[in-house]
């Protein structure tokens, strides 16, 4: 469904001169799966996330969604993807059925599809007692709840999810990780990008780790707890960050952990 | 493809979306509404305070004239105040006369009738008369000072006696008038000058400017009653002063009268409107939703960035145009209701008021200009408002589009701005001209420059569209982080960062630097008078105002100097192929010059300025010299910084045209003049493209040179060469000017046959396109890494 190859990312920076903040990553994210992306903050989670919702534009590498390429094709992947991020807010001046249909026209779906498929996600993600409510007086868990709702209203085959529980409180949080669990289970290839390893632990099917713009280690959280003998996922991320950090050399010593790392941090 | 379901839909939004916004509607709807009653309100309870305040004005030395009935003191009656002979009551109240202010002090002796030289005596009684009037008005005591000097009566009752005696002689017994040539005139007879008054006021002062015209009324009636009696004392009567009454008869209608006041103030005030309405909702839509988080959420929906602009241009026009409608609705219906006020006003004091409501169809003209002006004005306040990361910021990146539009917007209300070819060409002006052309009545100018007017007002609403789009598809713009400036990081940065060429901005920065240094240098510079002090000014500021600063920016801001100024070595037959491009083009380059002339006429002191410089050339040692001067040394100086460092370094955006453009822009800017400006510009289109095909600077200075010398030598030998070579009379012949004088031109056919196999030439340089394309090969060979990035976005 989503597949990235050698992607790297480089800005100008003033201070730093060239800034990778991308170094060459690779991964796949299949159907029916939830794909997590954990990393620290500054890791490349949210540009890696940026590119593959065309916001952002690769400097090399590629990047396929359903199979269209996000640089030949950018307007037909958004249509195959739903993007629902933490810099992504709802519009104040719009009550949540605006925002949604708002969405769901700009998809170029019919009225009647529209209204029948914004019933439907209003009734599972109990929106209706806010559906008429402007934005600029929802909560934070309500608008995270908008936020999905246009999102899913096109139906898209992918979703992606960057830093979604950011700044949610416990109650809402748990509410959208077992909402994400539900449409990886209906389906849909999800991404999701978090640096709360219970979170990551909870919704995932497969994650990969990432730090300074590097995926240090890619399976499943059994997998990777395996290999690396470390007791839980926080455990095992800890020990490769701290790797990293101690440098290239040392790393490799990590074994085939760094493969995807070591090729581009050296 | 732009679907335009989409930019509805966007539309719709954002239109939605600014009309919930309290503060939006305040300042574009309510408070237009409420300004203009409010403000007509406090100016009716203000002009309450607004009375007419009487001057005091002194008559000094006036005691001298004590029982003589026909001394200045028959101004006034019994009572000090202006006698109805000379002044109405109202002007009598309004003037408080004092002539019993001690001034008999200061007065010398009487001056014998007739003695028109002043004795030491005078003259140091008039210094302090001077002294004690400036100390007056300065203390406020009086308005202003008129000040009789010594035996004015006997003066007056003398000079009449003469003027009567000469006009009791027989003719031809006069003495003779003084001839022309002799200089100025002179009186006749010195002893029949007439006395002098002193008037003192102080310009400076709004109420001894009032005074002044106060009593210079008062005194031309009282110098008028002299006229009258003298003309009585000769049996004449008195009406031999008016042998004419000239009769004016106003044609224009009522209704056009009112048209053209309004005419002058409407378009103003819409356009003002227009802009500041287009302003707040552009800084909404883009830095208040970059700072509320919005923007990515739209940005990863379906809709492509030309129909989120489409979308947010168009409601930000409409509210452009609402405020400036809703502006002229409330001024409309104020103006309607004071001005007939004011009329009832008026008419019971059996006066008229000159400015009625605005009749409804100039109000109607206005809203048909108004539609493109707000598109345009939307467009620019957009693209300028995505550069900003919040509505603070944005406020002062929109500055400088308000500064640059005031000019436009106030220039075409100057009273000698008319609508012709040339101004409907200037984006703003042009409009605000043929709206005020429509408001008039003028329905022959209308029409005949709406093509001009609304076809530039379209190309600039397309361009900074275009312009717009550009922005919100580059994400370093809409992913602008904040930095804050520190020289010294920024040093470093462009000594770590430098590339083999120039970026963008150096050339940007490099183009600016020289149109400043050169705009300070006009100034400081005198109009040399040879061509020795020509030749010196012309070396010292091409050397040092084009090539050196160029040079020096290559040096420091790239690691390939020689590339950065475009010193590559071209294609051997680029050279011939660039000589003869401008010797076929040179006859079209004229015609341009001379029909931009044409469009927009030198003024006269432009001319005399140019004639100066022609009559410096006609001093040249010889003609070899004046190539030298005015041909090679500006090829190799100005190629240098525009097509060298300049192109080169925007040629770093991957826009080819950008790039040429932008450089020609620089290049006629450089030129000062207008018109010559206007015409380099076009030329500046045709040398950079030679640069960007050939990538080299030496087929430009080629190209440059020998356009320069086909200047010099149609110019200045051109009928040298006509008389001697009787050939060329297929190429050039002798036209007179429309300044005078003949000079040489290119006939019509060759033009055409020229013209034509110029473009030919200028085809071919298409062959020297490589087959990568240009942002590839500076990709792979020269470009800075920090640049790379944006040259992904841009592509």
């Amino acid at each position: 469904m989503i597949e990235v190859r050698g992607l790297t990312k480089e800005y100008a920076d003033l201070k730093r001169g060239t800034f990778r903040a991308l170094r060459g990553i690779s991964f796949d994210a299949r159907e029916g799966e939830v794909f997590a992306l954990l990393g620290p903050n500054g890791a490349g989670k949210t540009t890696a996330l940026r590119i593959l919702s065309t916001i952002l534009s690769p400097t090399s590498g590629a990047v396929r969604v359903n199979g269209f390429d996000v640089v030949a094709s950018p307007a037909e992947v958004r249509r195959q993807i739903g993007f629902v991020s933490v810099n992504t807010a709802v519009y104040d001046r719009m009550t949540a059925w605006e925002m949604v249909e708002f969405f769901g026209r700009l998809h170029d779906l019919a009225a009647e599809t529209l209204r029948e498929r914004m019933e439907a996600l209003f009734d599972s993600l109990q929106m209706n007692d806010f559906r008429d409510v402007l934005g600029a007086k929802l909560s934070t868990g309500m608008k995270q709840k908008v936020s999905i709702a246009r999102a899913l209203v096109h139906d898209p085959p992918a979703l992606i999810f960057d830093e979604a529980t950011s700044g949610l409180d416990v109650l809402a949080a748990r509410s959208l990780i077992d909402i994400i669990r539900g449409i990886g289970a209906s389906g849909k290839c999800v991404v999701f990008s978090s640096h709360v390893m219970r979170e990551v632990e909870r919704v995932s099917d497969r994650v990969a780790i990432m730090h300074k713009g590097a995926i240090l280690a890619e399976g499943s959280t059994r997998e990777l707890i395996d290999r690396y003998g470390q007791p839980d996922l926080e455990e095992l991320f800890f020990d490769l960050i701290s790797r990293q950090d101690r440098g290239p050399d040392r790393e490799r010593g990590a074994g085939e952990a760094g493969n995807n790392a070591s090729q581009e941090v050296a | 493809m732009i679907r335009l379901g989409a930019v509805r839909l966007i539309y719709v939004r954002e239109l939605r979306d600014q009309l919930r916004d309290r503060r939006t509607l305040f300042t574009l709807v309510a408070l237009p509404l409420a300004l203009y009653p409010l403000l007509g309100f406090g100016l009716l309870q203000m002009t309450q305070f607004l009375r007419e305040r009487p001057t005091k004005i002194l008559l000094a030395g006036v005691e001298q004239f004590e029982g003589d009935p026909t001394s200045p003191l028959e101004l006034l009656d019994d009572q000090g105040r202006l006698r109805a002979e000379f002044a109405s009551e109202r002007e009598a109240g309004l003037l408080e006369i004092h002539s019993d202010f001690g001034s008999a002090s200061v007065q010398s002796d009487a001056a014998e009738p007739g003695e028109t030289e002043p004795s030491a005596a005078e003259t140091s009684a008039s210094e302090l008369r001077d002294e004690l009037a400036r100390r007056w008005i300065a203390e406020g005591q009086f308005d202003a000072v008129v000040w009789f000097p010594p035996g004015f009566s006997e003066r007056l009752t003398e000079y009449r006696r003469k003027l009567v005696e000469r006009a009791d002689q027989p003719r031809g017994t006069q003495q003779p008038q003084a001839s022309p040539e002799e200089g100025e005139s002179v009186p006749e007879d010195a002893t029949l000058a007439p006395p002098e008054p002193q008037l003192y006021v102080d310009t400076a002062s709004d109420r001894s400017r009032i005074a002044w015209s106060r009593i210079e009324l008062i005194l031309s009636r009282w110098r008028e009653a002299w006229v009258q009696r003298s003309f009585e004392e000769v049996n004449l009567p008195s009406d031999v002063a008016r042998p004419f009454e000239l009769q004016t008869t106003d044609v224009a209608r009522e209704q056009t009268k009112k048209a053209h006041l309004w005419a002058k103030i409407l378009p103003f005030v819409a356009l003002i409107w227009a802009l500041t309405g287009a302003f707040y909702p552009a800084i909404d839509l883009c830095a208040g939703e970059k700072e509320r988080g919005t923007l990515e959420t739209l940005l990863s929906s379906p809709a492509e960035r030309s129909e989120i602009v489409g979308g947010k241009m168009l409601a930000i026009a409409t509210f452009s145009m609402a405020t400036a409608i809703l502006n002229l609705a409330s001024m409309g219906i104020t103006g309607a209701v004071a001005m007939r006020h004011m009329g009832n006003l008026a008419a019971q004091a059996g006066a008229s008021v000159p400015l009625g409501p605005p009749p409804l169809a100039t109000v109607l003209w206005l809203i048909v200009g108004l539609l493109p002006i707000s598109l345009l004005f939307s467009a620019l306040s957009l693209a300028i408002a995505s550069f900003a990361r919040s509505s603070k910021e944005g406020q002062y990146y929109l500055m400088p589009l308000l500064l640059v539009a005031l000019p436009l917007i106030l220039v075409p209300m100057l009273p000698s701005a008319e609508l012709d070819l040339g101004t409907s060409l200037i984006p703003i002006a042009g409009m605000m001209l043929w709206m005020k052309a429509l408001m008039e009545g003028d329905w022959y100018d209308a029409v005949r420059f709406a093509v001009p007017v609304f076809g530039i007002t379209a190309i600039g609403v397309l361009l900074a569209a275009q312009w717009a789009v550009r922005q919100f598809s580059d994400e370093s713009v809409l992913f602008r982080e904040s930095e804050r400036f520190s020289l010294r990081l920024w040093l470093a940065h462009l000594m770590r960062d430098r590339g083999d060429l120039p970026t963008f901005s150096q050339a940007m920065l490099c183009g600016i630097l020289i149109l400043v240094v050169r705009f300070f240098a006009t100034f400081a510079a005198t109009m040399p008078t040879s061509f020795g002090e020509f030749a010196i000014v012309q070396t010292v500021s091409l050397v040092a105002f084009f090539a050196a600063p160029a040079a020096l920016m290559a040096v420091m801001l790239a690691r390939k100097p020689l590339a950065a100024l475009k010193l590559n070595v071209p294609h051997w037959a680029s050279i011939p192929l660039a000589v003869l491009l401008a010797m076929f083009i040179h006859p079209a380059g004229l015609l341009v010059a001379n029909f931009i002339r044409q469009l927009y006429p030198l003024s006269p002191d432009m001319l005399a300025s140019l004639e100066q410089i022609d009559s410096a050339i006609t001093g040249a040692p010889n003609f070899f010299v004046l190539l030298l001067v005015f041909a090679a040394l500006p090829a190799i100086c100005e190629e240098l910084a525009f097509r060298g460092f300049i192109q080169t370094g925007l040629e770093c955006s991957g826009r080819k045209w950008l790039a040429i453009l932008a450089s020609a822009v620089f290049f006629g800017a450089a030129h000062g003049i207008l018109q010559q400006s206007l015409s380099a510009c076009v030329l500046g289109v045709v040398i950079g493209y030679v640069a960007y095909q050939t990538k080299s600077l030496f087929p430009a200075i080629a190209f440059h040179l020998t356009y320069n010398s086909m200047t010099m030598i149609v110019g200045v030998q051109g009928a040298w060469l006509l008389a001697r070579v009787p050939a060329l009379r297929f190429v050039l012949r002798p036209v007179v000017s429309e300044y005078g004088g003949t000079s040489i031109e290119y006939g019509e056919i060759y033009t055409l046959v020229a013209t034509l196999i110029g473009v030919g030439i200028l085809y071919c340089f298409r062959q020297y396109t490589r087959e990568e394309s240009l942002l590839t090969e500076v990709r792979q060979r020269y470009l800075p890494k920090t640049l790379l990035p944006a040259v992904d976005g841009s592509e």
